[in-house]
């Protein structure tokens, strides 16, 4: 491997943990709807696959690091997969800890990200022979996987019925558009469904202001007073292992292995369910709530990392709801990467350590760094100066033009259907997890009944 | 500040919106990106042009609305 390439691969590295640090402050933040475009766009601009790959690390690596600061600030999530971790990060709040928090997060995000990536490759390895089963029996895995799922949440039963109708509606959207000639019977509409799921419940929501009779009754509030506590900076460069004292360390360590193990299974679902088991048996709320985060943050930086990389090295199809959400550009982008050509079939193992080690080193180096030093001036810029609603605005104009691209201005009253209905499930208790999961079941198990 | 304790926002997404800034942020970012894609010249990559709307339409409704949060620090210790 020539210098000039490693020269790159670091720049790549840089710009994408640059990018996602901004990025994963920004409160909402969905990890698929930002990622997924950006790496869309950099394969199909020619770039060269490792670079893409070494980009993506670094980006997904960041991203996982800043979006804790929102939740610790003021409790607002910086993405999907912090949604979790809101409950306990307002406990450290509500006891003047919001940098305590802060600081636990990024720790177990390094803990994550150092143990998922040899863990990884090495899951990866070991997988390679099974991977024809593996890729044989995806759907099946993930429609007991959404079962899985459902039965972990609180209205266990509810979530569970709600499985098969959730994939009729999918599916019956995909052969209208099919028996109309939209799109060709080959391809499967797949992005524009699932950012539909994503930001289900603000459709919901937004559907409901325009009934005059819902809006009334809707609290009505002044302005939101966020107090920051000011802090002094951190001395040196910091030191993961010793933010984190020895259970918190170990059960950061626990988790993460677990996450890079489930790596089929949806993020958010495996860190509500771990979170949980974690914390659950300490009684001192300060020390629960500090033990839960750091754990959770390690479990999905994990997750999201072993999601990437398992499929793409040993599969070479996207058998993870990373790979098909955030991820689903690098094995899937036409006309640069087809399902028979993309990174699993370019690049050696040699160059996927490569690229890994690279991207996440300098994604750790550079962002938890500004993450531990300078978390309140960031978040004190995007509090005072980014409204929210065009943070909504943003995401809901990606989504009617991803829906748009994917199949033209019917998909857009398709993905607000999947949108309301997704909302709708979300309220009533029905987590992402299993929504992702019914999504990528849906064509087997509807073909399953007929 | 007394003029915006009028109470007229709601929450939306664990956060603060007025519904008519809302309807207009949500307005141009839908036009920009949508705009964008489609007036993309042939032969070029549409969603990089919508993705170029999306980020305009962003940063315009940045500049037109403002924050529904009072942030301040608090300096005691």
């Amino acid at each position: 491997m020539d210098v000039v390439l490693i020269g790159q691969m670091a720049a790549a590295a840089i710009l994408g943990a640059a990018l996602y640090t901004i990025i994963g402050i920004a409160p909402g933040t969905d990890e698929t709807a930002v990622l997924a475009p950006v790496t869309l766009v950099l394969v199909i601009s020619g770039l060269e696959p490792i670079l893409v790959l070494t980009f993506f690390i670094a980006a997904i690596v960041a991203k996982k690091l800043t979006d804790s600061i929102p939740v610790a600030v003021a409790g607002i999530p910086g993405g999907v997969m912090s949604a979790p971790m809101v409950e306990h990060a307002m406990v450290l709040k509500k006891y003047g800890k919001p940098d305590v928090s802060i600081r636990k997060m990024a720790s177990g995000s390094v803990i994550g990200t150092l143990i998922s990536v040899p863990l990884s490759l090495l899951l990866a390895t070991a997988l390679v022979p099974l991977a024809d089963v593996i890729e044989q029996y995806s759907s099946q895995i993930f429609f007991f996987g959404a079962i899985f799922l459902a039965l972990m949440t609180k209205n266990r039963w509810f979530a569970v019925l709600s499985i098969v109708p959730f994939a009729f509606v999918i599916q019956g959207l995909r052969n209208l558009y099919w028996g109309l000639d939209i799109v060709p019977e080959d391809t499967t509409v797949f992005t524009s469904f699932f950012l539909g799921i994503t930001i289900g419940p603000v459709i919901l929501k937004l559907f409901e202001l325009l009934n005059g009779r819902i809006r009334r009754n809707l609290s009505r509030y002044g302005t939101k007073t966020i107090e920051m506590r000011r802090t002094k900076a951190e001395k040196g460069f910091p030191n993961p292992f010793k933010i984190l004292d020895k259970n918190e360390t170990i059960s950061s360590v626990v988790s993460s292995i677990f996450g890079v193990l489930t790596f089929f299974m949806s993020p958010v679902g495996m860190t509500i369910f771990l979170g949980e088991m974690v914390a659950s048996r300490i009684k001192d709320p300060v020390k629960r709530a500090a033990r839960a985060i750091s754990s959770m943050d390690g479990l999905t930086n994990a997750a999201y990392l072993s999601g990437t990389l398992v499929p793409l090295i040993a599969i070479g199809y996207p058998l993870s709801p990373t790979a098909l959400g955030p991820g689903h550009a690098l094995f899937n982008a036409p006309p640069v990467y087809t399902y028979e050509h993309n990174l699993h079939h370019i690049l050696s193992m040699n160059d996927f350590v490569m690229a890994t080690v690279i991207g996440a080193v300098i994604a750790i180096g550079l962002t938890f760094f500004i993450t531990i030093k300078y978390a309140q001036p960031i978040c004190a810029f995007v509090f005072k100066y980014i409204p929210h609603e065009a943070m909504l605005g943003l995401f809901f104009g990606l989504v009617m033009m991803l829906a748009y691209m994917d199949a033209g201005f019917l998909n857009i009253a398709g993905v607000l259907v999947i949108g309301l209905v997704a909302g709708f499930l979300h309220r009533r208790g029905v987590n992402y997890g299993v929504q992702f999961m019914t999504l990528y079941a849906a064509p087997w198990l509807v073909g399953l009944i007929f | 500040m007394s003029a915006e304790d009028k109470k007229e926002n709601v929450e939306v997404w664990e956060d603060l919106v007025r519904i008519k800034d809302l309807v207009i942020s949500l307005a141009i970012c839908s036009v920009t990106s949508l705009g964008g894609y489609l007036i993309a010249p042939e032969s070029q990559q549409p969603l990089i042009y919508g993705l170029i709307g999306a980020v305009l339409g962003f940063i315009i409704s940045t500049i037109v609305i403002k924050p529904k949060r009072n942030f301040s620090y608090t300096d005691e210790e």
